[in-house]
């Protein structure tokens, strides 16, 4: 069937910042949907989002409650919500209890009175909270056929009613097979709530929604006095990376470090700069991003360890401005250390960011501090996190420059704890090293995609002017194990099987 | 702390739901069918909204609060679908005590912006469009 004959689906959006992007663009209207999940998993909230978002006089939502919560507890916590419109209670929205129905006259009754209210109200929206308990009263043998048929003649009825429909249940995973109520839905939304040593972690699964693509696999969502906010795993970053013609390189603010990665940090790329306590990781970061202001290249920096004038104080002691920027809206620092963070919160806040100042550099100081902030449930997934957040960014085109903290060892030269380099399209290695009976400072370029870089060992210094690269060390031989010897001192034989092995 | 039902704008308006309701009853017997009325057009809404059984116990907790006030409720009950029984004497001023607690009541639960819509869609004349409780601790 050509584009034209289709049936045009309209989609309404759901008042939860972030669900409408997961269901692929907004909720069908008309269709038939379930919100399930344990108690307090934000079910009732996530309806009245609903309603309040899309309710009106002409055509208002019906909320039937029945047993279950009290209708009077409920409202009096759910008022407590910001998006709760007050001016639309009895009007565009309304309220009608049915646990009289229920217990008098039976499935029987409640359709009777929701067909009745319906026909009388003509309403956009219908909720039924709890579906669950309507059912329960006739599940038991022998009365299959019956519930089947109440279903079956609801949604037949709202559907026809032009009423976007919400079951709300208390249903666990094992009764979604052989569930009428299920097979007759088109939208299956399902909410849960992880407890993970002492944080709590919410997700949600769009198990089923006919006629439209969804995000799949659980997303993150986080519910506050405005209401539920779903994080989608994605965050509609999903197209392809971005390509540049001509590839556009961004300095570090160091010249010496940018002759070394062949001109600069190629743009959309990712950097890692790992190394051990005190190489100057966040100082190359700041600087990096200075260089990015002075380039009018807006940034923006995740930090962990320090708060933001922290942060800024720190880089005027190396002569960066960073508070002029941050002042005039061309630097945001993000300061986030709630211990329950999600990647995707995390992506959320910084996204808002790129929308705010336009961003173009992006700094994580540092991936350890970032880990640690999660929630622990979150940490188990942190690399496929961070390869989703990784991707997502540098496909609109913003260059990240991520810190790590190594330890140091003596003996080896390992690029990551995390084995995340393969994330990272450039590597910048700092580790200290022993010359002539001094602690020095060594750093190289480990790895560039697509492009050439040098290959040199170069000692660096940490003045008040930033960092200072100076030149190769040529006289030395082992200088990534921490213990390098004079090439002075070593016989020709030492020499030659060195250079063998 | 001072209760929803001390308010003195919840005093005036249920004094003033009264007087509306009086116009309507049997001289002899007009201020207990008054607290009567005004409950039992009370229920029908908020039956609506939480169920017989919500505005039964809501009642109940009005009737017991009233009567630590107002000795003179001695002998009223609530019955099992919401109505009062047992209405006697003189119901002017416990009457009205009795009703300030159930909209006081009401207010605490399902906030001030709802109770003054389901007492304006029963006496849309007797309640302002602008009218507000103030002080009480609904949103």
């Amino acid at each position: 069937m050509n584009e034209q004959n289709r049936v045009k689906i309209n989609k309404l959006p759901t008042g939860v910042p972030g669900l409408d992007e997961i269901l692929g663009g907004g909720l069908p209207e008309f269709s038939f949907n379930i919100i399930a999940g344990a108690p307090g998993c934000g079910k009732t909230t996530l309806a009245h989002q609903f309603i309040f978002a899309n309710a009106t006089a002409e055509r208002p939502a019906l909320y039937f409650t029945v047993l279950g919560e009290p209708a009077m507890k409920m409202l009096r916590y759910q008022q407590q919500f910001s998006f709760f419109d007050a001016a639309k209670l009895n009007n565009a929205v309304r309220f009608v209890n049915l646990s009289q129905d229920l217990v008098e006259r039976g499935l029987q009754g409640v359709l009777d009175e929701i067909s009745k209210r319906v026909e009388a109200a003509n309403p956009s929206i219908v909720v039924v909270d709890s579906f669950r308990t309507v059912l329960r009263s006739e599940m038991h043998e022998g009365r299959d056929m019956a519930v089947q048929t109440f279903v079956q003649q609801l949604a037949l009825l709202l559907t026809s009613w032009e009423a976007t429909t919400f079951l709300i249940g208390e249903y666990s995973e094992s009764e979604l097979r052989d569930n009428p109520v299920f097979t007759v839905s088109d939208g299956l939304l399902w909410l849960f709530q992880q407890v993970d040593r002492n944080s709590v972690v919410r997700k949600m699964q769009v198990m089923k929604l006919r006629g439209q693509a969804s995000v799949p696999g659980l997303h993150t969502f986080r519910i506050t006095e405005d209401g539920l906010q779903a994080f989608s795993r994605t965050l509609g970053l999903v197209g392809q990376r971005k390509t540049f013609s001509r590839v556009k390189r961004l300095s570090m603010g160091i010249p010496a470090l940018d002759e070394m990665m062949g001109g600069g940090l190629p743009e959309g790329d990712s950097l890692l700069i790992a190394g051990s306590s005190g190489t100057g990781k966040s100082l190359i970061a700041t600087q990096f991003l200075a260089a990015g202001i002075r380039a009018s290249e807006p940034g923006i920096a995740a930090v962990f360890e320090e708060r933001p004038n922290e942060y800024t104080a720190r880089a005027s002691e190396f002569g960066l401005d960073l508070q002029t920027p941050l002042a005039e809206g061309k630097l945001e620092v993000i300061y986030l250390r709630p211990l329950d963070l999600s990647v995707d919160e995390m992506m959320q806040e910084i996204l808002d960011a790129v929308k705010r100042t336009g961003a173009k550099r992006l700094v994580i100081d540092s991936l350890a501090g970032f880990e640690m902030a999660l929630a622990p449930a979150f940490r188990a997934d942190f690399r496929e996190s961070l390869y989703r957040m990784i991707f997502a960014l540098t496909a609109i085109g913003i260059t990240i420059l991520s810190t790590l903290e190594m330890p140091e060892t003596f003996t080896e030269l390992a690029f990551s704890s995390y084995s995340i380099s393969f994330l990272t399209d450039d590597i910048i290695r700092m580790r200290y090293v022993e010359i002539d009976g001094e602690l020095c400072q060594i750093m190289m370029v480990v790895k560039m995609r697509r492009t050439a870089h040098s290959r040199d060992i170069r000692k660096y210094k940490i003045t008040t002017d930033g960092i200072v690269v100076g030149e190769r060390l040529k006289n030395y031989v082992d200088l990534i194990t921490g213990i390098p010897q004079p090439l002075s001192v070593l016989g020709s034989e030492e020499l030659l099987l060195n250079r063998k092995v | 702390m001072m209760r929803s039902a001390d308010n003195p704008k919840i005093r005036d308006l249920v004094r003033r739901l009264l007087v509306s309701e009086e116009a309507e009853a049997s001289p002899s017997q007009e201020n207990i069918q008054a607290v009567s009325r005004v409950c039992d057009k009370l229920r029908r809404p908020f039956a609506t909204l939480a169920g017989v059984a919500g505005f039964r116990s809501l009642l109940a907790r009005a009737l017991t609060l009233a009567k630590q006030e107002s000795p003179d409720l001695d002998g009223w009950e609530v019955k099992s679908d919401g109505s009062l029984e047992g209405l006697k004497g003189d119901a002017a001023e416990s009457g009205a005590v009795l009703i300030a607690n159930l909209i006081g009541l009401m207010t605490t639960f399902i906030g001030e912006s709802l109770t003054l819509r389901l007492l304006h869609d029963v006496w849309p004349d007797v309640l302002g469009s602008e009218m507000k409780f103030e002080g009480n601790q609904s949103k």
